[in-house]
């Protein structure tokens, strides 16, 4: 339930181990079951983090149709879910009725399925290859989730400036990114990878240029050498971080997101109620006639 | 604006070093072991992954085999002994000049001095990979690679040989960087400050034998492919033209050297080709 205006977000920074469906959601439940003892009501896991990342062709083996009984394998995170009266979001490999396969997440409210992102911008370059196994979604959600309207962004989704923009413009008070992104880049003087500054700086504009709590929780550990960032942490409406963990180690951490706060930076800096979605739309609309 | 290879220094040498052993421990776990076995020679590429191994697994988990021929350097010998000194690991003297001067003895009949160095140097190469790979079943250890960014990107090691490991902590990091790590590493100066070489015949030198400093090479390495920069892209930073041309040639002609060996297709999945999992499958 929420207190005082106010959601307990867990933020859990695992490292899936890559095709073990089975060992993957044995440590999720114990995440969930640690996570409500500290009062949380939602938990966030990262991207695909029931399957691993790197999955190759291992995509084929690790689908499931969420709406038919080959979610029963989730059947524990359901019931965990419902038993303990707390909110999931998880990373899976969905499969349709029709055989396409996405890179999705589940939010698992209370023992219901509340909503499924299906990751729209695959990355397919350098050391990404996405577009190859999945099919890219078709949109960004909004949903209400412990009584906050929140939006599930994956990993290169939050990339493009124009997912956070939708997703705040349908309404979203909390940003939700889930990702596994790899560790890469140094520079001289700087005490973090390149990524992950990268990352920072970005999750620290949509926060602060779009009002909204965004949530970064990103993955651990290695899959064939490559290694990922973690640094999950939590940005507030005035673009400054709240909690961060560890940059490379398993981990959990808290937040209390205060809806009061994010009233008073929206009313201080109404740059949402201001926006001109008319004139966003006419532009767009000539960038696409000019294009076609 | 000339671009530079990125240093690693006080800023971002701890998360470096943590990243390292993160690979170093998550990655022999997963095949089931704890422990790795490496060639030690003495020289700065071995120390610095003997180092980073030890700290990722703990002294008791990382034997170092040390296997001189009889022109190796006895400088070599006496740094690598330092190492294990240093760092407390197990480690074991095998010396290779029986082995090869044996098979050498009718190999060696009526050819050419210079060819038969090259052989020699490629045979001692690979008869320490085998020990390596014997010593990697009989300590139940996986052999830790000790290969550089730059050799690896300039061809300049033995298919088989050196080149050969089961996962490499230092192949993503250029010689350059090598020795800013080993700075921050603490490990012994004489190691640092000693000139590159690999010490297969006396007075050998990379960077003799490559005609360029491994210093400038890395600099063009860095924008030729972490940049992915274009060669002309490149001298019109302000390099010579000659030695980007002859760093971009030498990287393409040692490609087959970075690669797994061709398979000819002839099913509907191909291993490699088109039957695509992770090594950490399973």
């Amino acid at each position: 339930m929420k207190k005082n205006n106010s959601i307990k977000i867990c933020l859990a920074q695992t490292n899936p181990k890559v095709g073990d469906l089975k060992k993957n959601i044995e440590n999720h439940l114990e995440i969930i079951s640690g996570a409500k003892d500290k009062g949380a009501n939602l938990v966030v896991f990262p991207e695909l983090s029931l399957t691993g990342y790197f999955l190759k062709d291992s995509v084929y083996d690790m689908g499931i149709n969420i709406y038919t009984d080959e979610s029963a394998v989730l059947e524990p995170v359901y019931k965990a879910a419902k038993d303990l009266d707390i909110s999931v979001i998880a990373g899976f490999v969905e499969k349709d009725a029709d055989f396409n396969f996405y890179n999705s997440s589940c939010c698992i409210s209370k023992g219901n399925l509340i909503n499924v992102h299906r990751k729209v911008y695959l990355p397919t370059y350098g050391m990404f290859e996405e577009l190859r196994y999945f099919k890219p979604g078709n949109g960004f959600c909004v949903f209400d989730m412990e009584g906050v309207k929140a939006s599930v962004l994956t990993c290169e989704d939050a990339w493009h400036l124009s997912s956070s923009y939708i997703a705040v413009n349908k309404g979203a008070h909390i940003i939700i990114v889930n990702s596994a992104s790899p560790a890469r880049g140094i520079t001289a003087g700087l005490n973090k990878f390149n990524s992950i500054n990268m990352w920072e700086e970005l999750l620290s504009v949509i926060a602060f240029y779009y009002k909204s709590y965004v949530i970064y929780v990103n993955r651990v550990g290695f899959e064939d050498g490559i290694g990922f960032s973690g640094g999950s942490c939590v940005f507030n409406p005035s673009g400054e971080m709240e909690k961060k963990l560890d940059y490379l180690e398993e981990g959990e951490t808290y937040a209390d997101i205060n809806l009061d706060l994010l009233n008073n930076e929206r009313f201080k800096t109404p740059l949402i109620r201001d926006e001109n979605l008319n004139l966003t739309l006419k532009e767009i609309e000539d960038i696409l006639n000019k294009k076609s | 604006m000339k671009k530079e290879l990125p240093k690693i220094d006080e800023y971002n040498f701890p998360l470096i070093y943590k990243h390292l052993s993160n690979f170093i421990g998550i990655e022999v776990s997963k095949a089931g072991v704890n422990s790795v076995v490496l060639g030690l020679s003495g020289g700065i590429d071995s120390a610095v992954a003997c180092y980073l191994a030890s700290n990722a697994l703990g002294k008791d988990n990382v034997a170092a085999l040390i296997m001189p021929y009889e022109s190796s350097s006895g400088a070599s010998l006496d740094d690598a002994l330092k190492i294990v000194k240093t760092l407390g690991v197990s480690h074991y003297v095998i010396d290779i000049t029986k082995q090869i001067n044996e098979y050498f003895t009718e190999e060696r009949i009526g050819t050419d001095e210079e060819e038969i160095r090259v052989r020699k140097g490629n045979k001692m190469a690979r008869e320490r990979m085998s020990i390596l790979y014997d010593y990697s079943y009989k300590l139940k250890s996986l052999v830790l690679g000790t290969s550089n960014k730059s050799e690896l990107l300039l061809g300049y090691g033995t298919l088989y040989g050196d080149m050969a490991s089961a996962l490499n902590p230092i192949g993503d990091i250029y010689k350059t960087q090598i020795y800013q790590l080993a700075e921050h590493l603490d490990i012994p100066k004489s190691i640092i400050t000693k000139p590159p070489s690999a010490d297969l015949w006396v007075g050998q030198s990379d960077e003799g034998e490559l005609g360029f400093t491994y210093e400038t090479a890395d600099g063009i390495m860095y924008l030729l492919i972490d940049k992915m920069y274009k060669p002309e892209v490149v001298v019109s930073l302000g390099y010579d033209e000659n030695l980007v041309n002859k760093i971009y040639d030498k990287i393409k002609k040692s490609q087959y050297k970075r690669r797994m060996p061709l398979i000819a297709k002839v099913s509907e999945r191909t291993i490699n080709i088109d039957f695509r999992y992770l090594r950490d499958w399973t």
